[in-house]
């Protein structure tokens, strides 16, 4: 997020996108209720009528996908009817002109053709933001989990860049993150282009840094992407470490995915539980769980924050730095004598620019916000105050692609997924936490009751579920959060794993996969097939 | 007679917003957990999971040793020395077959940063490439 989560009960207009927030994030919506409360407005661009959309001033029911088309159109009202903060483009901003030309285009009837929502209410919508003192934008993976999420990030970056919306309280550009520690994972150098800190690995001065630091010689080139890293498993890649990742679940296209971890000659899983892909290993690590270990996480504002160890670990089990830290030690690799927590984090500081700042007793504090690029520094609670990172932001010129797949006689039916506020990811947590199963006991895919209808289906009942890359067994239910046309599932249920279904698409930039978008076709299931198993 | 309470504070473990919480333990096991009413994050709030899901730290289910797959190919406990040794020479001679760029990593989202700094320190010291990657793509 640009802004601390505390601005989020600041703006005088919220506009969510692609974001289930109530359910996903729900204390970050108590924050927005708070702002609501004081009269604030709220824009919800949702396909689903989700609970966020109930409470919205304005709801903007798009078809899944077409998110740059309203987007896009939202950008053209605002140049057309002179919405633009002159000062901000003037003073922050370039390639304005080319900007220009190119939005000219994209007219809200236009962006209705494609995403279907009115026309006036997208100009409603641009009205609203652009007008408003303090406009934010709020976001979450139905933005970035699609072929286009890179060009739905940047359609959002451009009306910030228009409207002068960033840098100031109750502003900004503020993706939610799903996991308590996925900022902690980019910010740690886990990622296959960048080092601790984001410095790119493909610069020669950070090369020459951690060659030096880590004692070896380092690839100059950017490494795989995990996607990638599972397509060429069994012809590149032959051996995997994988720490508290349920791939085999979470990942779309299961059946690829079955098929790559067992094409490896060598698997290690370091888990909590025998997971689904733990299953599959060579050698399964007990690592601790949370409230068992020490360390730090950094939330969706990138706050640092010390977590801390509550009770003594289950059976053998070791937190998941030591375990990784002795499989090196036992390949007969130096340097890796860890003995705390803090030994680990103190060194990743030390050679991240965004953390260099801190350490591990600073952290504690919990009050600063990376980047804290020197110690002394207070913190970054808002970004781009003065500045972008790259000096004045760049407009980005984007056209509207159509989803991977797009419905059609074999698969007439859109699907999306997402998550349930009683379950988290695969829900080998919360699947096992007592209370939450009678709030949350089976997955079953949510579908508009004017559909059951047209489809001759009896709520509750239990149909195939197909896509182009396979087949679930799973219970309809009828729901008006689903538009006609359009069916919901999570992800959070192995014995119905809708990522059997998904993986159409993945975008070319950011190899994320297009998991809120593919077309299926319900099929009632046969009589002979459930009598004969 | 039972034994007090005591408290830890630290952070929820569910999603990115990174509420601040007491842990309520007695005798070695959570028995509550309490929302921080001066936690940054959530000033008091907490939802339903991060306040009532966490029985599963003491599941039965929990992985309690490693486990090292046999001759059979059934997985079977193992002492801390052979699962290291097993897994530390599969990497080895992955690498050696068919080069280090063979290997690759996953780290979590869900883990602590220090977990996912070791991973990529491992990728990174012990193969020279930078063949790692976290969930964040799915």
């Amino acid at each position: 997020m640009s802004n601390p989560l505390s601005d989020m009960e600041l703006p005088d207009v919220a506009f969510c996108i692609g974001t289930n927030m109530t359910e996903a994030h729900p204390v970050a919506a108590t924050r927005l209720k708070k702002a609501l409360a004081r009269g604030s407005k709220l824009i919800v661009a949702d396909p689903r009528r989700i609970h966020l959309a109930t409470l919205a001033d304005l709801y903007l029911p798009l078809r899944v996908g077409t998110d740059v088309a309203l987007l896009q159109g939202m950008a053209h009202v605002i140049v057309r009817d002179g919405l633009m903060n002159d000062h901000f483009v003037a003073t922050r901003t370039q390639h304005l002109e080319t900007y220009l030309e190119h939005i000219a285009q994209f007219t809200p009837e236009w962006a209705e053709s494609i995403c279907e929502v009115p026309a006036a209410d997208i100009e409603k919508a641009a009205r609203w933001y652009a007008e408003a003192d303090q406009g934010a934008i709020y976001y979450t993976l139905g933005i970035t989990e699609h072929i286009c999420g890179v060009d739905n990030v940047q359609c959002l970056c451009n009306l910030a860049l228009l409207t002068g919306q960033i840098g100031r309280p109750g502003t900004g550009l503020n993706p939610m993150r799903g996991q308590n520690n996925i900022q902690g994972a980019g910010d740690s150098g886990a990622i296959p282009d960048q080092y601790p800190g984001f410095q790119a690995v493909v610069e020669p001065d950070h090369q020459r840094k951690f060659s030096k630091a880590y004692g070896r010689e380092m690839d100059a080139t950017k490494g795989i992407t995990k996607v990638t890293a599972m397509e060429e498993a069994g012809r590149d890649i032959f051996a995997m470490l994988i720490d508290g990742e349920n791939s085999v679940v979470s990942d779309p296209n299961q059946q690829h995915t079955r098929e790559a971890i067992e094409s490896l000659e060598h698997l290690v899983v370091i888990d909590i539980f025998l997971s689904e892909t733990a299953e599959m290993a060579d050698v399964v690590f007990p690592a601790t769980a949370w409230a068992e270990t020490d360390g730090t996480f950094t939330n969706t504002e990138r706050r640092i924050q010390r977590v801390r160890r509550a009770v003594t670990p289950a059976g053998e089990a070791r937190p998941d730095w030591w375990i990784i830290s002795r499989i090196a030690q036992h390949m007969g690799l130096r340097n890796f004598d860890f003995n705390h927590p803090r030994e680990v984090f103190n060194e990743m500081c030390s050679l991240s620019t965004t953390y260099a700042g801190v350490d591990w007793d600073l952290a504690a504090t919990g009050r600063y916000h990376w980047p804290v690029p020197y110690r002394g520094h207070p913190g970054t609670p808002r970004l781009h105050e003065e500045s972008f990172p790259i000096g004045r932001g760049k407009f980005s010129l984007i056209e509207y692609r159509d989803p991977a797949e797009t419905v059609d006689e074999t698969y007439p039916i859109w699907l999306t997924t997402g998550r349930r506020l009683a379950t988290y990811h695969t829900n080998t947590q919360t699947g096992r936490a007592g209370g939450m199963d009678y709030l949350a006991a089976e997955e079953a895919l949510e579908v508009n009751p004017r559909d059951l209808e047209a489809w001759d289906l009896q709520d509750g009942e239990t149909v195939w579920l197909s896509s182009r890359r396979g087949r679930i067994a799973i219970k309809v239910a009828g729901s008006k959060r689903s538009p006609m046309g359009t069916v919901f599932s999570s992800f959070s249920f192995s014995d119905t794993p809708i990522n059997t279904l998904t993986g159409s698409g993945y975008d070319p930039v950011t190899h994320t996969a297009e998991l809120k978008v593919c077309t299926v076709r319900i099929d009632k299931i046969a009589v002979a097939d459930t009598v004969g198993g | 007679m039972t034994t007090a309470f005591e408290k830890t504070r630290t952070i929820c473990g569910y999603c990115g917003v990174g509420c601040t919480v007491d842990v309520l333990t007695r005798d070695n096991r959570i028995v509550g957990i309490q929302p921080a009413m001066d936690g940054p994050a959530n000033e008091g709030a907490l939802c339903v999971k991060g306040q009532f899901a966490y029985d599963y730290v003491h599941h039965p289910d929990r992985l309690r040793h490693p486990m090292v797959r046999n001759a059979d190919g059934v997985l079977e406990r193992a002492t801390w020395k052979q699962a290291l040794r097993k897994a530390a020479a599969g990497f080895l001679q992955s690498a050696e077959r068919h080069g280090r760029h063979a290997v690759y990593g996953i780290a979590s989202g869900r883990t602590p940063t220090e977990a996912d700094y070791m991973m990529q320190r491992f990728m990174r010291a012990g193969f020279g490439t930078h063949f790692i990657d976290n969930c964040s793509r799915a």
